[in-house]
């Protein structure tokens, strides 16, 4: 048991970070406003949700309240967070068990399979209370105040919390365990990855798509009727998952029934804990030794290819640039941040603007054929365009994503700013595929001619330069080069939220630009001339800069 | 040619000296063994030979050119392996290869035969258009290589360079240094292994807590004790 506390001990500090952590505050003192920051920027993002969820369970406690059935908000609560902690539970159990780095150097040490196991498994647990706790902490809350609940209901409800992920990461855990003896998982790794994020945002749009659904003012009935339309869907998948059950009735059974149902739930999630630990001294080991194995395909060069390969010669530049292009396509974290908002954010408009209730689009293409109109929903289109392309991580990472290969582009025979360019270029090219892309999503949704369209995309283009070009430097002065994951470089660098706000300051530049001239009537192509001239200032002072501070920057990054 | 004049490199604020007031000279047609204990330099000195750590002071001159004026010139002579080969685990064999060839600028038909010949000789033919991450390290050190000589530069920089390789690639790699400096060029590179040391180098340094505590050819270290061993000369040296 030891072990596996030492273990535990040592996981939670890498998965925290916590010795970095302590080292950065104590040694890099410029940087400790970093860890800060995001610790904010975290707490208003789950405040934010929080409170609309809130108020969407409260419908649902009320709504159950009315049918004399109020502990159906803790059913539902509970069921939406077990069965995500299921799902996603998935690719973060296979990552933690079978792909972590660190496994190498668990595996030989005199370990038992379960400690490595367990542990590991203790962190995953950890990690899912981040995502679950703002998800069952209010239903709960709700239920224990709405129903005037005495003390004893609030200690059961933090047990049951507490235990709650138990049983489906324990099901995750054991289903990969026995999945992993067959086939090898970890030669798809990618694939896995690439599945896992997919997943990710068809979830994202599908409460996309209910948040739009739900009728503004009306909420309480729209839930009222969501739940009532579901509620056999909600007892059958319950039957199914019966603990998400056993939870209710624990919390709403006063007495000796409700605590019987605790310690049902308690005991079951004991009692899987154990089968996996036997399962894991006897198959886990197995199972990863299995998948260690590297496959390669071995072909040999035919003469003809070789020359084909060989005789492709290009500039420096160019080389940059299509390298980038190689790495992000073939890396999934980089191809799902960098290139998901191209594809994702067309996708949330189209559902968005279809799920609308027929009402409101008539209303909006009665809107469309008013005189006058088609400049605002030009304007509209372009702000959209530009808010996609803002979003784009791909330059404010281009340096960040070299981590321990930059000692590359430090030694080869090429000027820091001919590398900058191909990245610029690189980043650019993806920009403006989002360019594109939306404003053909736009000008077809908002039956626009192509004389629009084509305004669209060029103040679109002229504007990514700027922001690609701002976004890139950025991550010039300041990358992000000490990493051990692709995700830290991509989703943990600070440099993607400063690129942000970066490109939502040009859009307010812009818009403050833009606005007072369509108010005070001005004709259309001053407007967009005004707008288009602001993006090339912006882009050519942008540029400049990058390619002042190139040189240096690079020069005085050391590896 | 390499020139090293005083040069000097701190770390946390001047607190650890990793190399203090170095000056070396390695001539042409010379393999130079670079020698010292763990944590003694050689990695920060031969990171602020190629550019990728700036010197606090001294220069550096690498055939003719100095690495802090004029670096795209000094780099283009230099051919660099690092300690540990982290390359483009995305790309395969092949794009590495091409992607150094262009940054190089070196023409097709000379990139050809370079690559067909060292691809061949490492034996790593079949593994070319495989994705660099499922090479062992060996591979990857072997494509490292290749990446670094591939514009065939005049001046060899590798740092611990026969790490990592089997027996047949390392006795390979040998004959190439040798090759190398017999046409006039020059190899520098450092390592522990004592005894490649003591065959291949025409003269050997030894860096101990970042001074230059003893150069020359074997005949001059041994300084009239002829039976001493390179062994017996590099511990009595950084015992001190």
């Amino acid at each position: 048991m030891k072990k596996i506390f030492t273990l535990l001990k040592i996981n939670l500090n890498l998965n925290f970070g916590i010795s970095a952590l302590k080292y950065r505050f104590t040694r890099e003192k410029k940087k400790r406003w970093e860890p800060v920051l995001v610790v904010l920027g975290i707490i208003a993002g789950v405040c934010s949700m929080t409170a609309l969820y809130s108020l969407m369970m409260l419908g649902v406690f009320n709504t159950g309240l009315a049918l004399n059935q109020p502990e159906i908000v803790l059913t539902v609560a509970f069921l939406f967070g077990q069965l995500m902690v299921l799902i996603f539970g998935i690719f973060y159990v296979m990552s933690m068990l079978f792909f972590a780095n660190d496994l190498n150097i668990l595996v030989p040490l005199p370990l038992k399979p379960y400690e490595v196991l367990g542990s590991k498994l203790a962190v995953v647990m950890v990690n899912e209370y981040m995502t679950l706790l703002p998800v069952l902490l209010p239903p709960v809350i709700i239920y224990g105040v709405g129903m005037k609940q005495h003390f004893f209901y609030w200690v059961k409800a933090i047990a049951l919390v507490l235990v709650s992920p138990v049983i489906p990461l324990i099901l995750d855990a054991i289903f990969l365990l026995v999945i992993m003896r067959f086939i090898n998982v970890r030669k798809n790794k990618d694939l896995f990855a690439i599945l896992g994020g997919i997943i990710g945002i068809l979830f994202a749009v599908g409460i996309n798509v209910i948040t739009q659904r739900m009728p503004k003012g009306n909420e309480e009935e729209f839930i009222r009727n969501l739940l009532l339309g579901n509620i056999e869907l909600i007892e059958l998948i319950g039957s199914k998952f019966p603990p998400s059950i056993w939870v209710t009735r624990a919390l709403s059974q006063a007495g000796i029934s409700g605590v019987l149902y605790l310690l049902l739930f308690i005991a079951v999630s004991a009692f899987m804990f154990v089968v996996l630990m036997w399962l894991a001294n006897r198959i886990f080991y197995k199972g990863l030794l299995a998948g260690q194995e590297v496959s390669r395909k071995r072909k040999k060069l035919t003469t003809n290819e070789a020359d084909r390969q060989f005789s492709r010669v290009t500039s420096p530049v160019v080389t940059i640039f299509w390298r980038e292009w190689k790495i992000i396509v073939r890396t999934p974290i980089y191809l799902l941040n960098g290139l998901s908002g191209i594809i994702v954010a067309p996708m949330i408009i189209v559902v968005m603007l279809v799920s609308q209730k027929s009402g409101d689009m008539k209303e909006l293409f009665e809107l469309i054929n008013q005189p006058g109109a088609q400049m605002v929903l030009t304007l509209i289109a372009i702000g959209v365009v530009l808010f996609t392309a803002g979003m784009n991580l791909v330059a404010s990472t281009a340096v960040s994503r070299e981590g321990r290969t930059f000692w590359i582009s430090k030694i080869i025979p090429v000027s820091p700013k001919q590398q900058v360019m191909g990245k610029f270029l690189n980043s650019f090219s993806v920009a403006l595929l989002g360019v594109i892309i939306m404003s053909v999503v736009m000008a077809i949704l908002l039956e626009l001619p192509v004389i629009r369209f084509i305004v669209i995309v060029v103040i679109g283009a002229a504007c990514s330069v700027a922001t690609t070009a701002l976004n890139l430097l950025i991550d010039v002065l300041r990358p992000k080069l000490v990493w051990n994951n692709p995700q830290e470089a991509m989703k943990q660098n600070m440099n993607g939220l400063l690129g942000m706000l970066i490109s939502f300051a040009i859009m307010a530049i812009l818009t403050a630009a833009a606005v007072p001239m369509a108010v005070a009537k001005l004709p259309e192509w001053i407007i967009y001339g005004t707008v288009l001239l602001i993006c090339v200032a912006l882009s050519v002072l942008s540029l400049l800069g990058l390619f002042a501070v190139a040189e240096k920057s690079y020069h005085k990054l050391e590896m | 040619m390499i020139n090293i004049t005083g040069l000097s490199k701190s770390y946390n604020k001047g607190s650890v000296k990793a190399v203090d007031n170095l000056n070396m000279h390695i001539n042409h047609g010379e393999i130079f063994g670079f020698l010292g204990p763990n944590g003694a330099g050689k990695t920060t000195t031969i990171k602020m030979m190629i550019g990728l750590l700036n010197p606090d002071s001294g220069s550096i001159i690498i055939n003719g050119h100095d690495i802090q004026k004029n670096p795209l010139d000094a780099k283009r002579s230099i051919g660099y392996v690092p300690d540990n080969p982290d390359v483009y685990d995305r790309l395969t064999g092949i794009e590495y290869l091409n992607f150094m060839a262009d940054v190089y600028e070196v023409p097709a038909d000379i990139r050809k035969e370079r690559i067909k010949y060292f691809l061949d000789i490492f034996n790593l033919s079949d593994a070319a258009s495989d994705l660099i991450k499922s090479y062992s390290h060996g591979m990857k050190q072997k494509i490292v290589i290749t990446g670094a000589l591939i514009h065939d530069p005049a001046v060899w920089i590798l740092d611990e360079p026969m790490v990592g390789l089997d027996p047949k690639s390392a006795h390979l790699l040998k004959e190439l240094m040798r090759k190398h400096c017999d046409k006039g060029n020059t190899v520098f590179f450092s390592t522990h292994v004592l005894e490649v040391a003591e065959k291949l180098c025409d003269r050997i340094g030894i860096i101990h807590k970042g001074k230059l505590i003893a150069v020359g050819t074997m005949d001059e270290l041994r300084q009239g004790d002829s039976a001493g061993s390179l062994e017996n000369i590099f511990l009595e040296l950084t015992e001190k």
